[in-house]
């Protein structure tokens, strides 16, 4: 079945044009990496799939159904770019991750001991075993980022959606993210959808690429755009582009 | 403890303890989701409910309980389509309900006492159909924040994750501002219109120094609102005070203790 299935998609805020004209669609079980510049209406693009932004124009299917009824069946894990919260909220990562339960359990219900259990079994998922107490407010932001991919996987989703996931993680941590995620897309089956800056890690990675600049300047696979003519169109002919092969050239260097 | 002898101690007491816990729990979700703002406004509104009991002779808290909704889901309309600031419109409708009850009240011509009551609280004065209007009223909302309790949590971690857990968020936040705003109306009794918005933002406040999750901060903050109500009540008993400002000075006295205390 479509994971996703995008027609036409046209988006505009403020009287502003975000996205025009997007054609897209996605088999189910594939990893989806999305790129463009910043402004390039990425986030606006993820938040019309998860149904959080209504369309100008176009229509978004997301394993058949309307965004509002997967929104209401949990069908989708969500881990946004910012969380803009008080470091003193008063919640630890267990906290955090036992509500992406909360969804299911409906009203006067709260989250019985084996639901917490679950939610350690998905810090420990994460590698942050050990970390269940310890305030999510105080965390650094890559522990935060991981804790919120905990929380999104625990709400069992189909479709795992994340924003810039990388932010806040150190390059060396950003191979062992992509290949976590890597790892969650085989062993639970997921469709996995992600932005990110970073094109060179993100191809070695994702079976499909979508080049988004308001309009897509190309969707296919990953190889393919890294192109110049692809990368020239979506970011400008001032590009410096630098392909990340088994060696890398700026580790050689400072080597020498 | 030959104060609590005497009826209107008694009923002083059993009242305060009922919105203590009202405005432990409600204080917690107001200082989260920094409308802090947002009760001052409420409070100081139903100053114009009060004034249309009067001129139209209804219960004022009946109709400050009315007008006091109104305008906190007015305020959340006309501030929601964002071409209105929040504090804006709160200060339009703040002051504007104000004006409205300083008008209706000269209208009345009667000059009337009972006026100060609800500016400043009139704890000692409650009648018993009053108290148990006010337990009522309390238990109620209880129990409706505790329904949607871990949804309103979730909610003010972050409404866009909340949507897409499949969580009601409009309706969950219609609940709250609901609950908010009768539990203002419902505390005027105990320390005034002016001073109400102490009494729903201190002992959250104080909770949130002191905690670092959920739970604890909801049980230091009930913990701090009855504290301050009955130690209140009997100082202004022992030194004759005003019940109300005492009962405000000692919560604000124990946030300034926990603001020291978390500095450590």
């Amino acid at each position: 079945m479509k994971a996703l299935e995008i027609k036409n998609l046209s988006i505009v805020l403020s009287g502003k044009e975000i996205l025009k004209d997007i054609n897209l669609s996605l088999e189910e079980g594939k990893f989806l990496g999305i790129v463009g510049p910043n402004g390039s209406g990425k986030t606006t693009f993820l938040k019309s799939i998860l149904g959080l932004i209504k369309p100008l124009a176009g229509m978004v299917r997301v394993l058949g159904k309307s965004s509002e009824e997967c929104l209401s069946e949990g069908v989708f894990g969500y881990v946004p770019q910012h969380l803009n919260l008080d470091i003193n909220f008063p919640a630890r990562a267990i906290d955090v991750v036992t509500m992406g339960l909360y969804g299911r359990l409906g009203f006067f219900r709260w989250p019985s001991k084996k639901d917490k259990e679950k939610a350690s079994e998905y810090i420990a998922l994460i590698g942050m075993s050990g970390h269940e107490n310890f305030p999510f407010g105080e965390m650094s932001g890559g522990e935060q980022q991981r804790i919120s991919i905990a929380r999104a996987l625990a709400s069992n989703p189909k479709i795992l959606i994340l924003d810039e996931p990388s932010t806040g993680i150190d390059v060396v941590g950003q191979e062992d993210f992509y290949h976590l995620l890597k790892g969650f897309q085989m062993r639970l089956g997921l469709t996995i959808i992600m932005v990110s800056h970073d094109i060179g890690a993100v191809t070695a990675y994702v079976d499909e690429i979508a080049c988004l600049n308001k309009i897509l300047y190309y969707h296919g696979a990953p190889l393919g755009a890294l192109d110049e003519n692809v990368l020239g169109r979506l970011y400008g002919k001032n590009v410096d582009i630098l392909i990340h092969s088994d060696v890398c050239d700026k580790c050689e260097r400072l080597r020498k | 403890m030959e104060i609590l002898s005497y009826g209107f101690m008694q009923r002083a007491v059993v009242t305060g303890m009922a919105i203590s816990i009202l405005a432990g729990v409600v204080s917690v979700f107001v200082v989260l989701r920094r409308v802090s703002f947002v009760g001052s406004g409420i409070s100081h509104a139903a100053f114009g409910g009060v004034a249309i009991g009067f001129l139209a002779g209804v219960n004022p808290v009946i109709t400050a309980m009315i007008y006091s909704i109104l305008v906190a889901f007015g305020i959340e309309k006309i501030s929601s389509k964002g071409r209105v600031a929040e504090d804006t419109a709160i200060g339009v409708f703040f002051s504007s309900s104000m004006a409205l009850g300083i008008v209706l009240i000269s209208l009345s011509k009667s000059y009337n006492v009972d006026l100060f009551g609800y500016l400043f609280g009139s704890i000692l004065a409650i009648s018993e159909s009053e108290m148990w209007l006010t337990i009522t009223v309390t238990i109620v909302i209880l129990a409706a924040i505790m329904m949607i309790m871990k949804e309103l949590l979730f909610t003010t971690f972050n409404e866009e994750l909340a949507i897409v857990s499949g969580i009601p968020t409009r309706l969950i936040k219609s609940l709250f501002l609901l609950s908010m705003a009768v539990a203002i109306v419902i505390s005027i009794k105990v320390v005034g219109i002016i001073l109400v918005s102490a009494l729903l933002v201190i002992p959250g406040a104080v909770a949130q120094l002191l905690s670092r999750s959920f739970y604890p901060m909801l049980l230091i903050s009930c913990s701090v609102a009855l504290f301050s109500t009955i130690a209140g009540l009997y100082l202004s008993y022992q030194f004759d005070l005003s019940p109300g400002g005492t009962i405000v000075l000692i919560s604000t006295a124990l946030f300034f203790a926990a603001v020291l205390r978390a500095r450590k």
